[in-house]
């Protein structure tokens, strides 16, 4: 890959010329991404106005500024808005989308239309949090960005609000899952021929754990958020101290997902720091295989240690212990991580930029927000902390210290490559010192006051507790915070008019998106570049040994091959993406306001349009930068990862209703319970489920042979087992009814149904799924070549098996045996 | 036992972290009255000991990461940035080892002491001769009861010194906190279970608590006091609140308020010993003993008083007491009542 220093030549336009309705059905993943940080930063404003608002009213005892209810929507929708509106779009949807693509030498990402439907699933669930405003019973949400059940029940919050909160939420976890399934499979799959998962940089790195993360963390707060929605709208008692249930299951679930999320927050983060340090250290990072396993640890270890939210619930001496040695674990890889970056700054020719200042400063503000969470670890120590301003002043440490300031950093570094624009320097210092100051003036004082007593989330406060100086020192601060902000936005409006342009490779950089010109064109690289060594570009420039003597550094940018260009398929650009989520807004909207013509209509758009994704998605016959990045990376089909990883979320999905079940039944009081299940009936079921899974089997088999007539028979007895697998249940579910044992009869009845209604509603998507291979099939449409089709549909319809089998042995059959 | 543990802290970094906790308690002129670092009980004591413990062990981390950053950035780094680096070395096998190993090194010492508290601090079953309590949590105020005696009262709390409480907790509607920093960590009071939470109090006073978990609107507004007694006096305050309500001489002003609150929806909710049932409200049956009313946001004086019965929601958003429309000597008679049941 000999790299010849030549100019970018004209005929290869940038990503952000274009049509202005490009923007709309656009599925270019720079787009998306653009999209995603517009939108990021515009609810940034909005999450900044309600940080202020908090502020001043707490500004002095007994302030009548807020009411106690404005009060509570307003700190409500500010951790709301900063976890899932502002810093998951910008560190995912904006910075991955964009970089993680250039990265690793990909034209886009994996499933680009999938792409462009998180965003405008995002921008769905965005608006739709905010909905409650228009309504007279309406209101924001008020419980908490946690909210804790059972406030959160219509007993105790009536109205709208935790509704649109509910199913705001719901809509924003699909888009994250999404987002997570895309990156994941983008990443193994799609990297550059060479990049060995070893030579990936650190960013791509923590992106692919992220994305795990996602995958397997946000299926408890799904079915969490599930839950409480049957509570409020039929009348199910999940989260009630009645028969049994209690509201603690809404904090394990939510927790379950609620730690994970902080290091999917926090990893990208990392990420981005470890990019930073080395480019303006000019030296590579220290101890990258550490930092590689210390990602990889972390992400583990925070499976485990969602009980530290809940010390104070009582959980037990023992649990308690636990919880605190794992919790504690988790700073021996974080250690490493600080040190390492320090190391890899020791001894660098340091470029002092605004990218830089924000880096360092992160380790130094990260380091604090760490130490404080040793303490929480100590459970003692976190009776008296948790739920008081020390522990606002430990996340906002980690959320702000750590993870908004490698954001800030990464905005001054990678802006002209987004944008072909150099942010001002000047402005861009004088922004980081006012964050510093305003940072720290507002946060610092939190720890004083949390050891004061001051508890979190109150709205007012007596003016004899002593917590009157520090609180307005505090204001002060957060609008000196709040300019830092105003002179970003005023130096990010100011560069897109009147910056100095950018070059290639403004901060002499070490990845591949430093490769090409600034901003780049649609299709990222002419070709495909070929990766020898970590920091692929550095080494490109200055030879593996990373010594700049050797060599003068090469102008940026791929060599121009023009003919290469002209063959290369990009997927064409797709509205369908913003009508699903369209019709999932309207969908959600009908759910709140109970109206079910507004319900079907959605259903009916969300409908066709996976229907007309499915039919128009690229790889349905053509060659494009799929078929063709499959040679690099792991080689294995990019759908097929994406469906393995998709099943690893259900799992999780499943198993969390299915413990949710074990506990609960076991809790149950009185109702008829599992009695009245009819094991030969479902055993009968059971059968002819698995024997559809030999179908299937038999379907693929045939289909790989290229025998027509075969694959039409066996497609279509699987789904001629699936009906009547699912006719079954229906008899089963009326038989059940008929026996007394209805949805809401007692804590069992809700969670089979729930349980087995769910996977019900699997087999039925796989039936549908099936159905429209077997129509295929007939149109003579499903040849040999797209035997992967038939795979595909295969592995979900086994995968909805074996949930089967699992839930037909701790359903049915264990439940006989103990009531034998 | 005790000593032991007292003997443990690293005496090279205690006096570290008793340095800054004297900082943040000298910034203040008075202990703020919430404040985490004026231990009164064995149980806020433990926790204290080990927060010394934790910080000095931070304040040492800190003080490493900020050296070893001060001298990477402003010591042996060059700041042309255009020159080539200093060094290209990238991995060292000592020097990963060493911040791997030392930071587990920490966290043991740390986790010690950690669990031993925790075993120490959440028992199984009450200690002998403790002194049963049992808190009932409402939207937003507190109910005390004492298990074996008819003692039934509101937001304030009064315990003797010296002796083991076992407090129970139990709420009426959803999640809430009791937390009195003083006298040790917190315990949520959560539906559907029973939370323990134990300590010896060793210094006669009066402590503020409030509810530390969100409950609502008026999460701010439920707070409570403790009062720690010496035997003597809380046997004397046992022995008042188990006698019945006082009776107002008859033609006086709280005789008319008695008369009028027989006959309001007040009986509806409150209790006083012999005129009503309610039971949705606090109980009023010594109302007069107590020193704030309303969930400790207001004084116990006429004026207060008054204010709060007019327009409870004004000063509790949320609250469930409705306005009753009392007004003039009606208002001012109930309040001459309420402020006589000693």
């Amino acid at each position: 890959m000999a790299a010849q220093p030549k100019p970018i030549p004209a005929e290869y336009p940038s990503y952000l010329k274009g049509d202005p309705i490009g923007w709309l059905n656009t599925i270019d993943h720079k787009r998306v991404a653009v999209l995603y940080g517009v939108s990021a930063l515009l609810f940034m404003v909005l999450g900044g106005i309600e940080a202020l608002l908090i502020r001043i009213q707490l500004f002095e005892p007994n302030n009548k500024f807020l009411s106690a209810h404005a009060y509570n929507q307003v700190f409500t929708m500010h951790g709301t808005t900063m976890i899932f509106l502002v810093v998951m779009p910008l560190l995912l949807g904006a910075a991955a989308n964009f970089i993680v693509p250039l990265q690793i030498g990909a034209r886009d990402v994996a499933f680009p239309r999938i792409n462009a439907l998180s965003f405008w699933i995002f921008l769905s669930g965005a608006a739709f949090l905010h909905m409650g405003w228009f309504w007279h019973h309406g209101g924001l949400p008020d419980a908490g960005w946690f909210g804790y059940a059972n406030l959160t029940e219509r007993q105790y919050t009536p109205g709208m609000a935790i509704d649109f909160w509910d199913i705001g939420l719901l809509i924003l976890g699909i888009s994250t899952v999404l987002t997570g399934l895309n990156f994941f499979t983008t990443i193994v799959t799609m990297r550059a021929p060479g990049m060995t998962y070893m030579r990936m940089p650190m960013f791509v790195w923590s992106i692919l754990i992220t994305s795990i993360l996602i995958l397997l963390a946000f299926p408890p707060l799904t079915v969490g958020l599930i839950f409480l929605f049957m509570d409020r709208f039929f009348g199910t008692h999940y989260y009630q101290a009645v028969a049994g249930a209690t509201p603690i299951l809404w904090q394990h679930l939510f927790w379950l997902f609620g730690h994970p999320e902080v290091y999917i927050m926090a990893l990208p983060a990392f990420g981005m720091i470890s990019e930073l340090l080395p480019t303006f250290s000019r030296k590579p990072l220290f101890g990258y295989p550490m930092m590689v396993y210390s990602v990889i640890l972390i992400a583990f270890l925070s499976y485990g240690v969602w009980g530290h939210h809940m010390f104070a619930t009582g959980m037990g001496p023992v649990a308690d212990a636990t919880f605190a040695i794992t919790s504690m674990l988790i700073a021996i890889p974080t250690g490493i991580k600080i040190f390492s970056w320090i190391a890899t700054v020791w001894g660098g020719s340091l470029r002092m930029t605004t990218a830089f200042y924000f880096a360092l400063g992160f380790i130094i503000e990260f380091t604090i927000g760490g130490l404080s969470g040793i303490m929480h670890a100590s459970v003692p120590i976190d009776l008296q902390q948790t739920d008081s301003y020390f522990v606002v002043a430990h996340f906002h440490y980690v959320l702000f210290g750590g993870v908004m300031f490698a954001i800030l950093g990464s905005f001054y570094y990678w802006w002209p490559k987004v944008t072909g624009r150099m942010l001002n320097e000047k402005l861009g210092k004088l922004q980081f010192w006012l964050t510093v100051i305003g940072f720290n003036g507002t946060f610092f004082p939190m720890h004083f006051l949390g050891t004061w007593g001051m508890p979190r989330r109150i709205y007012t406060y007596g003016a004899g507790m002593g917590w009157t100086f520090w609180n307005q020192f505090e204001t002060v601060s957060a609008f000196i915070l709040g300019l830092a902000f105003l002179i970003m936005f005023i130096n990010l409006l100011t560069s897109l008019f009147n910056g100095e342009i950018a070059p290639a490779d403004p901060w002499d950089g070490r990845t591949l998106e430093w490769s090409m010109p600034s901003p780049p064109p649609a299709f990222n690289f002419v070709t495909i570049p070929e990766v020898h060594a970590r920091d692929a570009f550095w080494a490109r420039k200055y030879g593996s040994t990373g010594s700049r003597a050797s060599q003068a550094p090469a102008v940026a940018g791929d060599p121009p091959n023009t003919e290469a260009a002209e063959h290369i398929h990009m997927p064409e650009p797709s509205f369908f993406p913003i009508v699903l989520a369209g019709g999932l807004l309207l969908c959600g909207l009908g759910m709140v306001v109970a109206w079910w013509r507004l319900i079907m209509a959605g259903g009916a758009i969300i409908f066709l349009s996976i229907i007309g994704m499915a039919f128009q998605y690229p790889t349905f016959g053509q060659k494009t930068h799929e078929t063709e990045a499959a040679s690099g990376g792991g080689g294995e089909d990019l759908r097929k990862v994406g469906v393995w990883a998709f099943i690893g979320s259900e799992s999780v999905f499943f198993a969390t209703l299915i413990a949710t079940f074990m506990v609960y039944k076991s809790r149950n009081l009185g109702g008829p319970g599992a009695n009245v299940l009819e094991i030969p009936l479902t055993s009968f079921s059971t059968f002819i489920l698995l024997m559809s899974s030999l179908l299937m089997v038999l379907a693929l088999a045939a289909t790989q042979r290229g025998d027509r007539v075969w694959q039409r028979v066996w497609l279509c007895g699987t789904v001629i087992f699936g009906l009547i697998f699912l006719g079954d249940q229906a008899y089963e579910f009326t038989s059940l009814y008929g026996h007394g044992l209805g949805f809401t009869t007692d804590l069992f009845s809700q969670c089979f149904f729930t349980l087995v209604g769910f996977h019900g509603a699997h087999v039925a998507i796989g039936v549908i799924w099936l159905s429209v291979l077997l129509v295929a099939s007939f149109m003579d449409r499903l040849p040999k070549s797209r035997a992967l089709s038939v795979e595909l549909a295969g592995l979900y319809w086994h995968f909805v098996d074996i949930v089967w089998v699992v839930i037909f042995t701790l359903v049915y059959l264990m439940q006989k045996v103990k009531g034998a | 036992m005790r000593a032991r543990f007292a003997r443990r802290k690293f005496s090279g970094l205690a006096p570290l972290g008793l340095a800054l906790t004297a900082v943040l308690a000298g910034c203040q002129k008075a202990n703020p009255p919430m404040d985490t670092l004026a231990p009164k009980s064995d149980f806020a004591n433990w926790i204290y000991g080990l927060f010394v413990e934790v910080t000095a062990w931070d304040l040492f981390i800190l003080l490493i990461v900020v050296v070893a950053f001060v001298l990477a950035v402003f010591v042996f780094s060059r700041r042309d940035g255009e020159a080539e680096a200093a060094s290209t070395v990238h991995t060292d096998m000592r020097l990963e080892l060493a911040w791997t190993l030392g930071p587990a090194f920490i966290l043991l010492m740390i986790s010690i002491p950690t669990i031993r508290t925790i075993f120490r601090e959440e028992l199984p079953a009450p200690p002998a001769n403790s002194l049963k309590v049992s808190v009932i949590a409402h939207q937003w105020w507190w109910e005390f009861r004492y298990p074996g005696t008819s003692i039934v009262t509101a937001n304030e709390l009064h315990i003797p010194e010296h002796r083991p409480i076992w407090v129970s907790l139990r709420t009426a509607d959803v999640i809430h906190s009791f937390w009195v920093p003083a006298l040790g960590g917190k315990r949520d009071v959560i539906p559907g279970q029973i939370n323990h939470l134990w300590f010896i109090a060793n210094t006669p006073g009066e402590y503020y608590g409030q509810c530390a978990e969100f409950c609502g609107d008026s999460h701010a507004n439920m707070r409570f006091r403790v009062f720690v007694d010496t035997p003597e006096q809380f046997a004397a305050w046992e022995k008042n609140q188990e006698a019945g309500p006082v009776q107002p001489a008859s033609g006086t002003a709280a005789a008319k308020g008695a008369a009028i609150f027989a006959n309001s929806p007040c009986t509806a909710c409150h209790t006083i010993t012999g005129v009503s049932k309610g039971y949705i409200g606090p109980n009023l049956t010594h109302i007069a003993t107590r020193t704030t009313i309303a969930g400790a946001i207001m004084k116990n004086d006429p004026k207060d008083l008054k204010a709060w019965i007019e327009n409870p929601d004004a000063l509790k958003p949320g609250a469930n007491m409705p306005t009753l429309g009392l007004r003039g000597p009606e208002l001012d008679n109930l309040v001459a009542y309420l402020e006589s049941l000693k």
